[in-house]
């Protein structure tokens, strides 16, 4: 019986222990004021350091702290240095709540920066809006994020619902004789991806290019080698691939090569934008002709841009082909916020929130950035960009047409590793 | 529908599968002989692409050439962890105690690779990754032709070993029955030991071929487990013939079904296929019909 | 004595209850709402798992059931964003027990160790449903109405839902062990088949155990899907959560009552702890299953037991010096 009753104590002691450890912890509040005079301003930012989006999160990270570097040259934000808080959140939106949490309310940040992939912007948004905190991000795109009525968020980049309009624009204006004629739409189960393959679909299919193939594999899988082979046999002869990421580009195009088959055109939503990542993991070579739409590239010639590759190069090394898009949208953000701050004159949050749903046109690296009432920034433009010859180094806008910096595109696209 | 299609799906899952197959049967012996599931078994797989992939971008060896080190290498590490952990395990709970420190196990070495090669996805890129040979109009990935013949020649090499040897002579003793395999003079641990080593090594060559055709790194280990799980309770817990032809059987069945109704619905294919096939002969297909419950 | 063990409970009782009082920082109630969770789902688990010796590790259906419980039904009957949301919460646990009867008739037919694969197979058909069909969001999973609480209100009433959820399944197992059903399921762990002889109706038996199990998980899953304001197939039916309660469960000590309470208790808020403060989720896996093997090879019953027996063959031995008798002996052979 006694044996019992000690299990209990034990119990008590563990649990006691346990809660008076994190008793120890200070209690706190938010703190929606700025910092006192002299002291830096922080900004709060959970990224994908591990996990799924790892990859991403670290150009997320360059960007970010390339913005802040800038900023810090130049005096820092209304006089206070900028310093930023990085987390890691593993991909997991049941982390990324705590996280940005613990920013707020034990770090103290002034400001939050987006996290990466719509799947963890959601979550994250929901939260930091329970303490009146804006929310400005540049990899949150996602239809999803924008209905879900929420005040605090702002999307610098692309909505990805339009991203394939150019390059289907660019497909339907090819002269009738040369005009692909069969197109194979193969997309991952995912939110970023799935809707813009549809609105491609109807530029296209009226224009006479006939789909032969329409599926969705599962985002978790591994082996794409039954479904890039599903794809090879239907021999279509411009292949529009749904992905997130550069392994499932570089895996279709491997299985590609295996059974022979060689697209005419061959664009993917995501993959072939992360610069020297995409190039290191496919081949320079193999690399000539793919395509991916997004609104920003490293040969961009808006002033502020051309500066921050620069810049860029210099810290990183490399190319500026071999920028990563996700670098730019990192700094956009940044430069969002700063030209907030500096018209609201503070770091109230609730007054940033209300200056970026003003109407107001900022210019960042990306172009301008203008945000409507679900703080989405429609007016950004689409390009459609191309990886050109076998030096990995070329990396070229092809469309919209009659943009000066449109180049002629390879086509049809030239066989593999040639 | 597309009839090439369908037959590339079968003409893959065949030799895929076949590499599936021997991944299992290392699993499957262990459990035969030991009433140990090894769920570290989908990290070790990695474990051995790791090494491979260390092996070709460090030294530059070749991938096939470097099996002659990591075949060896990650049979050490089997013995090691049985040695370690497994040897400890006892009682009737034994097997659901196997499964959880197995995991432990496979935690620390996802955590220990995700810090020594970072968790971006890697493949293994050699000359010959992409090449394919054409036979009778339909395209042969040669690493996937390589892959089929080394877990052809491996399967056999163990077969040989099992039928034709005194090591296989015991280990047969303690697959049929452990405790009159004791009595009879068989030293079952020593045997238990030698048997997870064999059964942690074949992943090296798995391993190979997986990281080789897929991109991995190591959380991709969740899927390939829950794969060969399947695999071996659909062939019948520790039956050899049953894992092989599971692994092909299973592997072609998702293929298809990826064709027919599309990838999304492969993975729920086979195991509904596995809980169906439970639900007829709950003991898999060639399991022995044992009379103990636990 | 029973009045010492009483009086423990409640200590404990009160120091969980008066935690966010007294810890008003936001992050932290979320790391104790999300320890208190997983402790329920620990214990519920334990409740059939530790006391039957049928290892689930297919758990995720039920969480992930009662969380799409929540979002589609508070979704589809357009529910103000509030507390009467917390009224589904049973409902979730419900249609998670009522999920567990045919997958528990289709699972426990079969051997203990096939059971495992069986509800690993489960869980992937069931996360694989979830993600291809369209009621559930796909990939883009479900928004549920937004609760617009502040920051310093917001953890509080999830917390003390939970914390209930906790009180239940500790009031359950402590029942259940003290009863003929619970003795029942605790023979089919030590000997199935005696038990079948002795007259035990193992399947009936094991399929309620089952199905108890499940409703307490589905509802920590419907207060999950509530808390977060937004669900993903991919991460309501989450592999990890299998096996997490599991090796929560037996961490602290499996079959025991206050063992999974432990075990779920350290390891997740360690876990969450680490994460936010580390940024390093490979160290956290290296620890947590360093820790693991650790326990298993020093204290194989967990550790729960092993303190309980390191205090009890202390206490036998003070007694034993005083009146010569060996005490620890009877003490040992006792258990």
């Amino acid at each position: 019986m006694n044996r019992k009753g000690k299990l209990f104590r034990t119990l008590g002691v563990t649990s006691v222990a346990a809660v008076s450890l994190l008793m120890m912890v200070t209690a706190s509040g938010a703190s929606s004021s700025g910092p006192a005079k002299g002291q830096p301003v922080k900004i709060g930012i959970s990224l994908s350091l591990s996990g799924d989006f790892s990859a991403d999160g670290q150009a997320f990270k360059q960007g970010y702290q390339l913005w802040a570097a800038d900023v810090n040259k130049t005096g820092g934000l209304l006089g206070h240095k900028v310093v930023l808080d990085i987390v890691s959140d593993a991909s997991s939106p049941t982390q990324v709540v705590t996280n940005y949490q613990k920013l707020i309310s034990t770090d103290h940040v002034n400001l939050t920066f987006g996290p990466f992939s719509s799947l963890l912007t959601l979550p994250a948004a929901k939260a930091v809006s329970r303490y009146g905190y804006a929310m400005i991000e540049g990899a949150g795109g996602a239809p999803s994020v924008f209905q879900a009525g929420l005040h605090n968020v702002f999307d610098v980049a692309l909505p990805v619902a339009n991203s394939l309009v150019p390059f289907a624009k660019w497909i339907t204006a090819l002269p009738k004789g040369q005009r692909p004629t069969t197109v194979a739409y193969v997309t991952s189960n995912d939110p970023f991806t799935q809707p813009q393959l549809p609105v491609a679909m109807k530029i296209m299919q009226p224009a006479g290019i006939k789909t032969v193939y329409n599926k969705v594999f599962p985002a978790e899988v591994t082996d794409f080698t039954p479904i890039a082979d599903a794809v090879a046999a239907t021999k279509a002869q411009v292949v529009v691939l749904g992905s997130t990421d550069v392994p499932t580009v570089s895996a279709f195009m491997q299985a590609f090569e295996q059974s022979g088959y060689t697209p005419k055109v061959f664009i993917a939503t995501a993959g072939p934008d992360q610069g020297s990542t995409f190039i290191k993991a496919v081949g320079a070579a193999n690399a000539d002709g793919i395509m991916v739409p997004n609104s920003w590239y490293g040969l961009s010639a808006i002033p502020a841009s051309k500066t921050m590759v620069a810049e860029y190069i210099k810290k990183y090394g490399g190319t500026p082909a071999g920028v990563n898009g996700d670098v730019a949208e990192g700094y956009a953000v940044g430069q969002v916020a700063a030209a907030a701050v500096k018209a609201t004159g503070g770091f109230d949050n609730a007054k940033i929130i209300k200056y970026l749903h003003s109407g107001v046109m900022l210019q960042t690296v990306l172009g301008g950035a203008q945000f409507n009432a679900l703080g989405m920034n429609p007016k950004m433009t689409a390009y459609t960009f191309q990886w050109q010859g076998a030096t990995g180094t070329k990396f070229l806008q092809i469309s919209p047409i009659g943009d000066p910096n449109t180049v002629k595109a390879v086509f049809p696209k030239p066989a593999w590793g040639k | 529908m597309n009839v090439t299609a369908l037959i590339d799906a079968a003409k893959d899952g065949i030799l895929t599968g076949s590499l599936y197959a021997l991944m299992a049967t290392g699993l499957t012996l262990v459990f035969g002989v030991m009433d140990i599931i090894n769920v570290a078994q989908g990290i070790l797989v990695i474990v051995g692409a790791y090494l491979s992939y260390a092996l070709s971008v460090h030294f530059g060896i070749d991938l096939f050439l470097g099996l002659l080190i990591t075949i060896p290498t990650l049979f050490v590490v089997g013995i090691v962890i049985e040695r370690a952990f497994l040897g400890r395990l006892k009682g009737p709970e034994k097997t659901a105690m196997s499964i959880l420190v197995t995991y432990a196990v496979s935690l620390v070495i996802e955590g220990s690779l995700n810090m020594i090669f970072s968790v971006n996805p890697v493949q293994l890129h050699a000359w010959y990754v992409n090449k394919s040979f054409v036979v009778g109009g339909y395209h042969f990935a040669f690493i996937y032709l390589a892959g089929f013949a080394l877990a052809v020649v491996l399967l056999s090499a163990l077969y040989y070993m099992l039928y034709r040897t005194r090591f296989g002579v015991s280990v047969r003793a303690s697959l049929a029955d452990q405790a009159s395999a004791a009595l009879v003079g068989i030293d079952v641990r020593r045997v238990s030991t030698i048997c997870f080593g064999i059964g942690v090594a074949v992943t090296a060559a798995g391993g190979m071929i997986y990281g080789a055709t897929t991109t991995f790194n190591a959380s991709t280990s969740y899927d390939l487990i829950s794969r060969l799980l399947t695999i071996i309770v659909l062939g019948g817990m520790g039956s050899l013939g049953g894992a092989m032809l599971a692994g092909v059987l299973l592997v072609f069945v998702g293929n298809v079904v990826g064709v027919i109704a599309g990838a999304v619905w492969s993975t729920m294919a086979y195991y509904v296929l596995l809980i169906i096939v439970l639900l007829v002969r709950p003991q898999g297909l060639f399991g022995k019909q044992s009379a103990r419950v636990a | 004595m029973l009045k010492t063990k009483r009086l423990w409970w409640v200590l404990a009782l009160g120091v969980f209850a008066g935690f966010p009082l007294v810890v008003t920082n936001p992050s932290y109630q979320t790391i104790a709402f999300y320890s208190l969770l997983y402790m329920a789902c620990a214990a519920s688990w334990n409740m059939f798992s530790g006391y039957s010796g049928y290892i689930a590790l297919g758990s995720g259906v039920f969480y992930g059931s009662g969380a799409f419980t929540m979002a589609l039904i508070s979704i589809h009957t357009h529910m103000a964003p509030g507390a009467a949301m917390f009224w589904l919460v049973p409902v979730g646990g419900l249609v998670a027990a009522a999920f567990a009867v045919p997958l528990g008739w289709i699972g426990l037919r079969v051997r203990r160790h096939t059971f495992v694969v069986i509800t690993i197979a489960f869980f992937f058909i069931f996360q694989n449903a979830a993600i291809n069909f369209s009621f559930t969001g796909g990939t883009a999973g479900l928004n549920l109405p937004f609760i617009t609480w502040g920051f310093s209100y917001y953890d509080l009433p999830f917390y003390y839902v939970a914390l209930g959820l906790v009180i239940f399944i500790v009031i359950l197992s402590a029942a259940v062990r003290r009863s003929r059903f619970g003795l029942q399921l605790m023979a089919i762990r030590d000997d199935e088949d005696r038990a079948l002889g002795l007259g035990v109706k193992v399947a009936a038996v094991k399929l309620t155990g089952f199905t108890m199990s499940a409703f307490t998980i589905g509802m920590a899953g419907a207060v999950y899907a509530m808390f977060l304001g937004q669900i993903y197939p991919q991460f309501a039916f989450d592999p990890m959560f299998d096996l997490s309660i599991a090796m929560m469960a037996f961490f602290g000590g499996m079959g025991t009552l206050v063992g999974p309470l432990v075990g779920a208790l350290i390891l997740e808020s360690a876990q969450q702890y680490l994460t936010v403060n580390f940024s390093n989720g490979s160290l956290y896996l290296i620890l947590l299953g360093g820790l693991f093997l650790i326990v298993f090879m020093f204290m194989p019953q967990g550790i729960v037991v092993y303190v309980r027996d390191t205090v009890t063959k202390k206490a036998a031995r003070e007694k034993a010096a005083v009146a010569s008798i060996d005490l620890a002996m009877a003490e040992g052979s006792e258990t």
